[in-house]
């Protein structure tokens, strides 16, 4: 069987700030002016207090890993070639929470809050996901 | 208090067995099951005035039928008003009730048939059933391009619950043992032959520390019921089962942003519903708790009290929730044992609850049920859903 094409973000328009800056090596998230907390992922109103005054800030590419797994088999079929590839969700620093996977780890040493940082990985010319690695020492 | 408590009851239950049946289309788990509601409930089929079908998944084509009518037209309903799809995933069954209770308060309907049918065993492959549950439900732009898929997210909650309470895997393990003892009382149920926590171990590592033997598998099936007024109940041969209490929290899309992914809304929803019902699950004579991963039937049964949080996979493993437990807990074997039907895997579970209110379940009868409490979650984990049922109106 062919290799499957990997699944591509289906964006929302007002996400695209987002794409934009992973693809140049960047992470921003939405804060909202009024109540000040952080935003993820992008809305088109602040979730907390319904404002429309948000921007976009850069965020500092560190976090924990709030959970993770190791997926060894019964993958989707574009990820069949990946295994075994590691889900996590990160929480970062500055509150909010991702899913992503972790990249140039041993797998059996990852734990629970596990501090990691945010490297990028292309997936064409269009788009490059955040992805995160273990934090050296 | 909302207007359902006591006012509504379920009167007729239907179900035909789970598993892979490649020569039956799929009108027919729907049908069939509604037949048997049916007459279970002791009505005329004309007596059904709204019909509800709850969404199929294996075939858009198949649920365009259900959406315009064919289950009118094919059990010939003359005198049904009103045929509409109420869907929400895995949480139907609550949301359905609650729906159907409505309409019947609300004086908009008198009769409700609800009926789920599904073919996730023979009308996809297994892959495709993998790759319809890497993307139903799961966010387009902020999961699937990362591999997620349901095994992934039941493994994440797995992962954060064993770090926070030091659940082990032989314990989650007997939460598949303690199902699998009661699908092999029940007939309808697909995996009948008697399961050890040494046989789950052995199982593929699916996604770390998930098994295969941890994980729910696809299948044909289908259930229905039929709900009417408390007052019209007590004309008809079956035990009323009454709705004394409900709640629901609504807590994602996107299952990544769960604050919490190892307890979600579960104590909200349950603290709530059993206030309604002026009980407590010391109260419970039997517990349906939704069970797609062994980690949410224990976090559901820790979070709606019937013990305290980490302590649920020792009760699993010494027996409380088998045959002959303190707790009967998944009575008809739950999505792990009986197996999983789509919306239908809870939709099971709440005709398993009336079931055993009615005093109908057979080999697997609770001596003497009273009181029922039933979960339901849809998505990825997206909302808590419980509801209490009982045969007496206090």
């Amino acid at each position: 069987m062919d290799k499957a094409t990997k699944p591509i973000p289906i964006v929302n328009p007002w996400a695209r700030p987002f794409w934009d800056a992973a693809r140049e090596g960047r992470l921003i998230i939405q804060k909202c002016k009024e109540c000040n907390k952080n935003i993820f992922y992008p809305r088109i109103a602040c979730p907390y207090c319904f404002s429309d005054e948000l921007e976009w800030v850069e965020a500092s590419g560190k976090g924990t890993i709030y959970s993770f797994t190791v997926v060894e088999n019964n993958a989707p079929s574009a990820f069949i070639q990946d295994m075994p590839y590691v889900v996590a969700i990160v929480k970062l620093e500055e509150g909010v929470q991702m899913l992503s996977n972790i990249v140039g780890c041993d797998t059996r040493e990852l734990k629970c809050d596990t501090p990691v940082e945010v490297t990028f990985e292309k997936l064409n010319d269009e788009f490059t996901l955040p992805k995160f690695r273990p934090v050296k020492d | 208090m909302s207007k359902l408590k006591e006012k509504v009851a379920i009167v007729g239950i239907g179900e035909v067995p789970t598993g892979r049946f490649p020569e039956t289309a799929a009108i027919y788990h729907a049908i069939e099951s509604a037949k048997l509601a049916i007459r279970d409930a002791g009505i005329h089929k004309d007596e059904i005035d709204f019909c509800m079908p709850t969404a199929s998944l294996f075939s858009p084509q198949f649920n365009t039928e259900l959406v315009t009518c064919r289950v009118v037209e094919e059990l010939g309903l003359k005198n049904c008003k009103k045929n509409c799809q109420v869907f929400s995933g895995g949480s139907s069954s609550s949301c359905g009730l609650q729906m159907a209770g409505s309409l019947v308060t609300s004086g908009v309907a008198r009769t409700v048939l609800f009926v789920h049918s599904d073919r996730l065993g023979t009308g996809v492959t297994a892959q495709g059933g993998i790759d319809l549950f890497s993307t139903a439900g799961i966010s387009a732009e902020w999961e699937v391009p990362f591999g997620q898929h349901y095994s992934s997210i039941a493994a994440l909650s797995t992962t954060r619950y064993k770090y926070e309470t030091g659940c082990s895997d032989e314990q989650l393990a007997s939460v598949c043992v303690s199902n699998r003892k009661w699908a092999e009382m029940n007939p309808n149920a697909f995996f009948r032959k008697p399961l050890t926590i040494e046989e789950v171990m052995a199982s593929k590592m699916l996604s770390t520390p998930l098994r295969a033997k941890m994980s729910n598998m696809l299948f044909d099936g289908g259930a229905a019921f039929i709900l009417t007024s408390a007052e019209r109940a007590k004309d008809l041969p079956n035990r009323p089962v009454y709705i004394l209490g409900e709640s629901g929290v609504v807590t994602h899309f996107v299952y990544s942003q769960e604050p919490d992914v190892s307890r979600f809304g579960w104590a909200k929803a349950a603290k709530e519903a059993f206030e309604e019902a002026d009980l407590t699950p010391k109260d419970v004579d039997v517990a349906e708790i939704y069970d797609s991963y062994p980690i949410y039937q224990l976090i559901g049964f820790e979070e709606l009290g019937f013990c305290e949080r980490g302590e649920g996979g020792e009760i699993f493993m010494k027996g409380d929730t088998w045959p002959g437990g303190k707790i009967p807990t998944t009575t008809d074997g739950g999505m792990l044992s009986k197996g999983h039907i789509g919306a239908g895997g809870a939709v099971s579970l709440l005709v398993e609850a009336a079931r055993q209110l009615m005093g109908k379940a057979g080999k697997r009868q609770v001596e003497g049920a009273k009181i029922a409490v039933e979960t339901a979650t849809g998505g990825t984990y997206m909302d808590a859903q419980v509801t209490i049922l009982g045969t007496e109106i206090p």
